[in-house]
């Protein structure tokens, strides 16, 4: 397997606080890769280097073998894309806006061909019938929709995933599990998953990769992560 | 797009004709000429305080930096409407000066460094004799029959800033601005470039006001810094954008009609109170009515049964 995006002794220190420490990662072409670990562990930290909106304190980023650096419009023209943990809509344009401008922006699609591209993408994630509406009328799980449709315009080669799926009722939580791997079947996209809810991570995942205290402490099939100590003693603490 | 672009040279040819056809006094024939101007400035100063969100607390300056430097050109033989876009274009390029730098503020803190800009070149270029004058200004040569003129001159400006409104707001570079005011860090994780972006509104902005200040020193024929510099001039902008309807397309020209009318009365009946009295109208308008006129006028339309397009109504 080649790798698509590749991390090399990442790190990111705020103070003394290490968040995220020279973690190597590498994600080929079609894989989803989960990500898990404790509160705190530096999961978001790791995409918001990956985004290019924070700046590494040493390691470095590749992609297809060049070096990938932010700030964060420049990552998005190469290819990587973030959606955000806590959705984060434009609440003073209109669904079907939102995504126009990812695809105006972020793929560079000009006119009618922008517009047919950003409604496409909007039926897609299941919001037609509210593509005119504001954000502001949507339920957590449309406005996860709509941040996922939003980073779908931009046409990436690799998508961000924070916690896309968490916080949902148990068959919305199906219903974009579902949708995560039928954009990827469909869009050949490399993904990179922070996910709390366990049975979505682990049924989507090729592999799985564990950080504690932002260190990389394991990687692997779901399978093996799952009975890896290591793991185990991180979320459960020691056995006595 | 064409309707709007029919009903905005419908209203122009309209205004142009309206001298020739109607007998106008010199007085109200002049209070248009200057509204046409203040409407243009209002315009701009909205593509930066209303579609960014960037409220500039310091736009005298690049209405004096246009005016001085257009009254300069004009002295050294530079065709009038030439001189102008001499103006125009170096407050827009002193504008990106100090906005390059102080876009990556946000919010209060870009206000508050916007009031230092404003103050600081008003000092600056009231104590720089040589190229203002002073406190004793500049003077142009008077050409008979220009004021008269100038109204033509004046709704070609409007025409200009208000088509660049339109233009704006409906363009990708309008979509652009109105998702980096929700969200700046957001619009960069869709590849957003909000620096370009900023810069480029900002010089746009600052070049119409630039251009409008050119044309208030033509019209005048005489300037002085404490005028087109002074702290007042800026709140100008604000307050008609704040009356007419912050980030709608043509509120702003509406609070610019109303800005110029209340300032004769109140100049003329409360000289003392009449900065007072805008502060309690700027209040006002915030507390109850955000969208000014333009809210009220939305409300008032909503009574009557008729829905606006959703994007019109969008929060700003």
């Amino acid at each position: 397997m080649t790798a698509l995006l590749k991390a090399e002794g990442l790190s990111k220190q705020f103070g003394g606080l290490k968040a995220v420490d020279a973690v190597d990662l590498e994600v080929g072409e079609g894989e989803i890769l989960g990500v898990i670990g404790p509160n705190g562990a530096g999961k978001t930290t790791l995409f918001s280097l990956l985004a290019g909106s924070v700046a590494p304190s040493a390691g470095r980023i590749l992609l297809d073998g060049k070096p990938l650096r932010g700030p964060a419009c420049k990552v998005v023209h190469a290819g990587v894309v973030r959606t955000h943990q806590i959705v984060r809509p434009f609440l003073n344009l209109t669904v079907f806006d939102n995504v126009a401008a990812a695809a105006q922006f972020g793929a560079r699609r000009h006119g009618a061909d922008a517009r047919k591209f950003a409604a496409d993408l909007v039926h897609l994630v299941g919001l037609g019938a509210r593509a005119q509406e504001f954000p502001g009328t949507l339920t957590l799980s449309g406005r996860k929709r709509l941040e996922l449709a939003r980073a779908l315009a931009t046409e990436p080669r690799v998508l961000l995933l924070d916690e896309v799926i968490a916080g949902v009722d148990p068959a919305e939580a199906q219903a974009l599990t579902r949708l995560v791997r039928e954009v990827r079947e469909t869009r050949k996209l490399s993904i990179l998953m922070i996910e709390h809810v366990m049975p979505a991570l682990m049924s989507l995942s090729d592999r799985v990769l564990v950080l504690d205290s932002g260190r990389k402490i394991a990687q692997g099939t779901p399978a093996e992560v799952a009975h890896d100590p290591r793991v185990i003693e991180c979320y459960l603490g020691h056995k006595p | 797009m064409i309707r709007a672009a029919l009903i905005g040279l419908a209203l122009i040819a309209a205004l142009a004709m309206l001298p020739l056809v109607v007998p106008l006094t010199s007085f109200t024939h002049n209070q248009l000429t200057l509204a046409f101007m203040f409407i243009s400035a209002a315009l701009a100063w909205n593509w930066l305080g209303g579609y960014l969100g960037q409220i500039s607390f310091g736009h005298a300056a690049m209405f004096g930096v246009g005016g001085f430097v257009a009254a300069r050109a004009i002295l050294a033989g530079v065709p009038m409407v030439l001189a102008w876009l001499v103006g125009g274009l170096a407050a827009g390029l002193y504008s990106l000066a100090w906005g390059h730098p102080t876009l990556r503020l946000r919010g209060p803190y870009f206000s508050i460094a916007t009031i230092g800009v404003g103050e600081a070149t008003r000092f600056v270029l009231t104590w720089w004799e040589r190229f203002t004058g002073g406190s004793s200004g500049l003077s142009l040569p008077i050409t008979p029959g220009l004021k008269h003129t100038l109204y033509w001159y004046g709704l070609g400006l409007l025409a200009a800033t208000g088509a660049a409104s339109h233009l704006i707001r409906r363009s990708k570079l309008g979509l652009g601005l109105f998702a980096i005011k929700a969200d700046v860090d957001a619009a960069g994780d869709i590849g957003i470039n909000a620096t370009r972006l900023q810069d480029l509104v900002l010089f746009a902005s600052g070049t119409a006001v630039g251009v409008a200040g050119g044309f208030y020193a033509s019209y005048f024929s005489f300037i002085e810094p404490v005028d087109l510099f002074g702290f007042d001039r800026s709140i100008s902008f604000v307050l008609m954008a704040v009356i007419g309807g912050v980030g709608t397309i043509y509120g702003p020209a509406l609070g610019a009609i109303v800005f110029v009318l209340l300032q004769q009365f109140l100049v003329a009946t409360y000289p003392q109170l009449y900065l007072g009295l805008y502060g309690a109208l700027l209040v006002l308008v915030i507390l109850f009515e955000p969208l000014g006129l333009s809210g009220l006028a939305l409300r008032l339309a909503h009574r009557l049964g008729y829905r606006a397009r959703p994007d019109l109504e969008s929060p700003a």
